[in-house]
């Protein structure tokens, strides 16, 4: 099997003749490991493509998640300046607002004049976005789409290495843009004091959002990740989830696999509450599965419950196991897991969540040691 | 005075802010946290009956909280009403008529602008009867010195969601104890553990708001 055939198969709940490994990185692991430009990395499509690359060939990897799609070639002419600042990186850009670029994580911005979030009240449906021309990848801290160059990224990985290798695109969960667009704590209580218009607004996000991941499926990925940060009972209640998450993100999945490609959901922390309830979206596997202390997973039991529904891409803890543990952590835990998880097929051996960004190299090379000699 | 002192109890477990409010939908058009602690300070009760009622209730709801018994929008909403009771306790708190159990100073880290778990922490704790100072987020180890030698016998709370800021939290904890080793800090955050709390040299690691809150309780108790 080549490495795309062998993840596939995991993905379509076959047994692999090698166990698939595949995680992915947070952008401060590749910046702490190939020593780039924090702004390269973030505005350049050729930068981020290339450290992609390079990344899965030093873990040898079998696939790559294409975190973030949409670079404009022209992203220089946006930027005023860019001052060295500590151990930083601040550029300036022509609206007068500055992003500030740490050397090992996210960027954030500080802004000339801070947008006010949107009240639940103050929404009004026709103002909301008629194209999805961003990303919300985390607080305040958006990735702009450029609408001509939309999936430049994703193909240039997929004609340069996606022959061989499983090559996924990555979309965003309408819940994460809704959330985005009132802020975190108002978003949560307008589910409370709002619940209709809160579904309206989901609705919306949901035919651009689908929309995108029909083009995304045109590119030609192996499978679409869906990052849905917010939907584990470290938010929302198990009634909420199948209330404002479950029926948008089903809207998506039903669509992509129509075109025939896998999708998955990958949402952080505590979901051993809704794991079933989660494969009623018709997705095709679940990623993450924090174990405690992150999260309340525990492999064996989720093995169990939904080994039968779809895939499993997981579950080792990137904190506690990765980035604070011996070898012998790492082997006696990623042995464990393996054990379990690749009882009849369907698995990816995988970080739960990304690689935190301080993990040693000689960590995750240690990945593809244990999978070889099994 | 019995059934008014519960109704506000009842308002914040429940989170209904004011009548206006069409959460929660059972209590809809019925007076809220507003209303009911006017009318009950016009019936001339004590505020510190008032105020004990919302910190029982603020209790039960971290409480049901730490055992997933509701969630983030149920306590946001519960918070909300707390707060509106205290705006209407505001003058008594002034006049020294009712007090604080104590100061409690939190912020995330340097390099942490992720603020929902450390504002969560600042609501049950206030909601427990706490005052709390919020440095807000990327707080540097100075200002959180500068806090507690303003705020002598404080409690101190440090946040973090990024792996990489741990070591600024351990930073700041380190720094907070070389100067002041008396005074108690509480970690808390995704990546952390009561180990690596240990590790770092912190009192406490709290997974949730109410463990924040019982190990301060139980503080001032012992």
């Amino acid at each position: 099997m080549t490495p795309k055939e062998r993840v596939k198969a995991a993905m379509d709940l076959k047994t692999t003749d090698k166990i698939p490994l595949m995680c992915q990185f947070s952008l401060g692991h590749i910046l702490m490991q190939l020593n780039i430009s924090p702004v390269n990395l973030w505005f350049d499509k050729v930068t981020f493509t290339d450290s992609l690359i390079k990344l899965r060939e030093i873990y040898e990897f079998d696939g790559i998640l294409v975190s973030l799609h949409g670079h404009n070639p022209n992203w220089k002419e946006h930027i005023v300046s860019i001052t060295d600042i500590r151990n930083q990186k601040q550029v300036e850009l022509a609206s007068g607002d500055k992003i500030i670029f740490p050397n090992n994580d996210l960027p954030y911005y500080e802004y000339k004049n801070e947008v006010a979030k949107l009240n639940i009240s103050e929404v009004d449906l026709e103002d909301l976005p008629q194209i999805l021309d961003y990303i919300p990848v985390s607080s305040n801290l958006h990735f702009q789409i450029n609408q001509n160059h939309k999936f430049d990224a994703i193909t240039d990985i997929i004609n340069s290495v996606g022959s061989k290798f499983s090559i996924h695109g990555e979309i965003t969960s309408p819940f994460d843009y809704f959330l985005d667009l009132l802020g975190y704590q108002d978003g949560l209580m307008a589910l409370m004091m709002e619940p209709e218009k809160c579904e309206l607004i989901l609705w919306h996000f949901t035919k651009l959002i689908t929309k995108l991941s029909l083009e995304m499926c045109e590119t030609g990925v192996d499978a679409i990740k869906i990052s849905s940060p917010f939907a584990g009972a470290g938010f929302i209640s198990p009634n909420d989830y199948k209330k404002f998450v479950l029926p948008f993100e089903s809207q998506i999945a039903l669509a992509v696999r129509q075109k025939g490609v896998h999708i998955y959901t990958h949402t952080c922390g505590a979901i051993g509450d809704r794991l079933e309830t989660m494969f009623d979206s018709g997705i095709s596997g679940i990623e993450c599965l924090d174990p405690p202390p992150l999260g309340n997973v525990m492999l064996e039991n989720a093995k169990e419950r939904i080994g039968k529904m779809g895939f499993i891409k997981g579950n080792i803890d990137s904190v506690n196991t990765l980035l604070n543990g011996s070898d012998d952590d790492i082997v006696r835990d990623v042995q464990d897991i393996i054990n379990i998880g690749t009882r009849d097929g369907g698995f990816i051996l995988s970080t739960a969540c990304s690689i935190a960004p301080a993990v040693k190299r000689e960590k995750i090379q240690l990945l593809r040691k244990i999978v070889d000699n099994i | 005075m019995n059934e008014i002192i519960e109704s506000i109890g009842l308002c914040i477990e429940k989170g209904k802010v004011n009548k206006a409010s069409s959460y929660p939908i059972d209590m809809q058009g019925k007076d809220g946290a507003d209303e009911i602690t006017k009318s009950a300070l016009i019936q001339n009760i004590g505020p510190d009956e008032i105020l004990k009622t919302c910190n029982d209730a603020m209790q039960r709801i971290g409480e049901k909280f730490g055992r997933n018994e509701v969630f983030v929008p149920e306590l946001l909403m519960a918070a909300k009403a707390m707060t509106t009771v205290m705006e209407h306790l505001k003058p008594f708190f002034q006049a020294g008529s009712i007090k604080t159990k104590g100061k409690f100073i939190i912020g995330t880290v340097a390099g942490d602008l992720h603020n929902i778990g450390k504002n969560l922490v600042s609501m049950v704790v206030e909601g427990n009867g706490w005052e709390v100072i919020d440095l807000g987020v990327d707080v540097k180890k100075e200002k959180f010195i500068k806090a507690i030698e303003e705020n002598p016998n404080s409690f101190v709370g440090l946040s973090a969601l990024l792996t990489t800021t741990m070591e600024n939290m351990a930073n700041t904890v380190k720094e907070i104890k070389a100067e002041y080793p008396s005074i108690t800090v509480i970690v808390g955050g995704a990546p952390l553990s009561a180990e690596s709390a240990k590790k770092m040299g912190a009192d406490a690691y709290a997974a949730n708001p109410q463990e924040a809150v019982l190990f301060l309780n139980e503080k001032i108790a012992s």
